[in-house]
């Protein structure tokens, strides 16, 4: 019965083209919309998700890693004593500004490590190596991020807060959710050379390496114990915190999200319709059946494989079509982290309206007399 | 309690149609007995029943009133879902339009009906080859009823109404869709197999072309059945109203 149902289906090519179309638009729409909204609020969180702390400390409210206050250094004395820190290093994220060779400039976020561990320094390399800001004025820029950087290249120098700094690498999409470029160099240089009105024994954030075994939620708790007025945070916590400060605040959440359901609803009312009109069209077959015996089970199962057909293959699709453009298009400006879970996620909505959309004929067929198919 | 030989015994079968003032009779206490292994046409003009009686001897339709036994079984007793499941056990149907799945091949409209009755596929396919050779379209099984004739559509059904070896096969105006050759043909075809498969076959027609295939003709008018004849007797007064 199931094998026949997927025949009939596969045979009546108009219908299915139609509804597989619409089930692959909204699979397609849910996996772009929702991949793309992903990847750019992850970008709120870089600096924390791939800077290697276990724990980031930081002056109260600062819920959004680009944008830090300041804390004095020395408090970090306090957070190397608790039981379980391996290491603890200052850390400064602050904004400056690059003049440029044709007289304009640019925003940017200076990062400033410290230069024996390199906590939190860039992570992934497109030129050059990462260790390479130790070296005088030396500073990392990402590749995306040269050309708002008057193109530079590994060697040209720049001018940042009125200072010389060398490009001596190009990160590799290490690209923030603000359009300003990240600068990385050392603790010190960006203290004193490229960050304005700022005490030297100033820094933005401590980040705390854990001792291995050691749970980070547990001794971000201790240590918020010795720090009482600093805000304390394991990575997980920060990472969402910084995307959720980006997501509210900006409205971004609402306009992707509001985007992504009209469209979604234009999609699931394509695949509601068409199944819906599909299985309409057949009520004198399914009558038919009836007559001839067949229980409301039976036909029931006629109706659902049918369903079941038009939904896993149109997902199927929509998943290709999603792989397809998603490695077409994405980008570091543009990232579209396409997770198992929206996948996931896109193919039971559709499943679920291609069910209603199976079940509210259905019905109508449940209630049908058989005699109809005599009545000609 | 109806005699063992007999397939299909009615008494005072009614039928209405529509509520209030657009209630219309249909059947006013039809009454008939059919032998197991006859093959009965059912005729009369139209609106005087025909296919009404033959769907709630068929057990698709439920009567007003009256008694239907079919197969011992008094039918108004049954609740749809066992009226179902008494229609896939043991009767079978051609219907006048064949309502066949036009995206379905014939071999697999076939198997279909056997695959209701939960018989696996491999078997119903091989129980449907079987019966469409036996309608002469085994070369044919891979075409779907839009590649078919009028005439091989009609095979097709013929097959359908057999594949669950049912007791009884109902066919509604088996040859209104096809010319004087074919009709005659199906009809040649419908009564070799049901003596074959040992089938009682009610037959519903307007064709008078092809009554010499019935063992006995039930007439009906206004609801009622108001005579039986034999085919020469239909035959001969058939021509006589045809020459008047």
């Amino acid at each position: 019965m199931w094998i026949l149902a997927i025949k009939a289906m596969l045979a009546d090519r108009a219908k299915l083209a139609t509804s597989l179309f619409g089930v692959a638009f909204a699979v397609v729409l849910v996996n772009l919309q929702g991949g793309l909204l992903l990847g750019l609020i992850e970008k709120a969180s870089l600096l924390v998700d791939y800077g290697q702390a276990d724990i980031w400390v930081g002056r109260r409210y600062t819920n959004n890693v680009d944008v830090g206050s300041w804390i004095p250094e020395r408090w970090i004395q306090r957070i190397r004593k608790v039981d379980g820190v391996e290491r603890a290093e200052p850390y400064l994220v602050s904004y400056s500004e690059a003049r440029l060779a044709n007289g304009s400039f640019e925003p940017v976020i200076v990062v400033g490590s410290e230069p024996a561990s390199l906590l939190g320094n860039a992570w992934s390399m497109a030129q050059g190596d990462a260790r390479a800001v130790r070296h005088p004025d030396g500073i990392l820029v990402d590749s995306c991020d040269a050309e708002k950087l008057g193109h530079c290249r590994v060697g040209d120098t720049l001018e940042i807060n009125g200072r010389r700094a060398k490009v001596v690498g190009l990160t590799d999409g290490i690209v923030g959710f603000s359009t300003n470029p990240y600068v990385f160099t050392t603790l010190e240089r960006a203290r004193r050379q490229y960050v304005t009105g700022l005490t030297p024994e100033y820094c933005s954030f401590f980040l705390v390496k854990a001792r291995p075994g050691t749970n980070p939620r547990a001794l971000a708790a201790r240590i918020q114990r010795e720090v009482p007025h600093l805000d304390v945070y394991d990575r997980q916590t920060y990472s969402r915190m910084c995307m959720e400060y980006w997501l509210t605040r900006t409205g971004i959440g609402m306009s992707f999200g509001l985007a992504t359901f009209l469209g979604l609803l234009v999609g699931l009312a394509v695949v509601g319709q068409t199944l819906y009109a599909s299985v309409t069209e057949r009520v004198k077959e399914f009558a038919t059946l009836k007559a001839l015996g067949a229980a409301d089970q039976c036909v029931g199962q006629f109706v659902l494989a049918q369903a079941l057909g038009n939904a896993g293959l149109g997902s199927a699709l929509g998943l290709a079509i999603s792989l397809a453009i998603g490695w077409l298009v994405n980008s570091p400006r543009a990232p579209i982290n396409w997770t198992w879970w929206i996948g996931a996620l896109s193919v039971l909505l559709t499943t679920g309206v291609c069910l209603l959309a199976a079940w509210l004929p259905y019905v109508r067929i449940r209630r049908l007399d058989p005699a109809t198919v005599l009545r000609g | 309690m109806i005699a063992p030989n007999l397939a299909i015994l009615a008494r005072g079968v009614c039928k209405e149609f529509g509520s209030g003032p657009q209630r219309t009779p249909v059947l006013q206490g039809a009454g008939l007995g059919i032998a197991r292994g006859e093959v009965v046409f059912l005729v009369g003009p139209s609106g005087s029943g025909k296919t009404t009686l033959l769907s709630i001897l068929g057990c698709i339709l439920t009567p007003d009133g009256g008694s239907v036994q079919v197969l011992n079984q008094e039918v108004a007793q049954l609740r749809p879902a066992e009226l179902a499941a008494f229609r896939q056990r043991h009767l079978g149907y051609v219907f006048q339009t064949f309502n066949l799945f036009p995206t379905l091949s014939a071999l697999d409209n076939v198997a279909l009906a056997a695959t209701m009755r939960g018989v696996a596929l491999p078997t119903a396919r091989a129980q449907a080859e079987r019966l469409l050779e036996q309608v002469g379209l085994s070369r044919q099984g891979r075409l779907r009823p839009g590649q078919l004739s009028t005439g091989g559509c009609q095979r097709v059904a013929v097959a359908r109404g057999l594949v669950n070896d049912p007791a009884i096969l109902f066919a509604d105006e088996p040859t209104a869709s096809l010319d004087a050759a074919n009709g005659q043909a199906v009809m040649e075809l419908l009564t070799r197999l049901v003596k074959a498969h040992g089938v009682t076959l009610v037959v519903v027609t307007h064709d008078s072309r092809i009554l010499s295939f019935a063992n006995r003709i039930l007439h009906l008018e206004h609801g009622r059945l108001i005579r039986a004849t034999q085919p020469g007797e239909a035959a001969q007064r058939a021509t006589l109203e045809s020459v008047a």
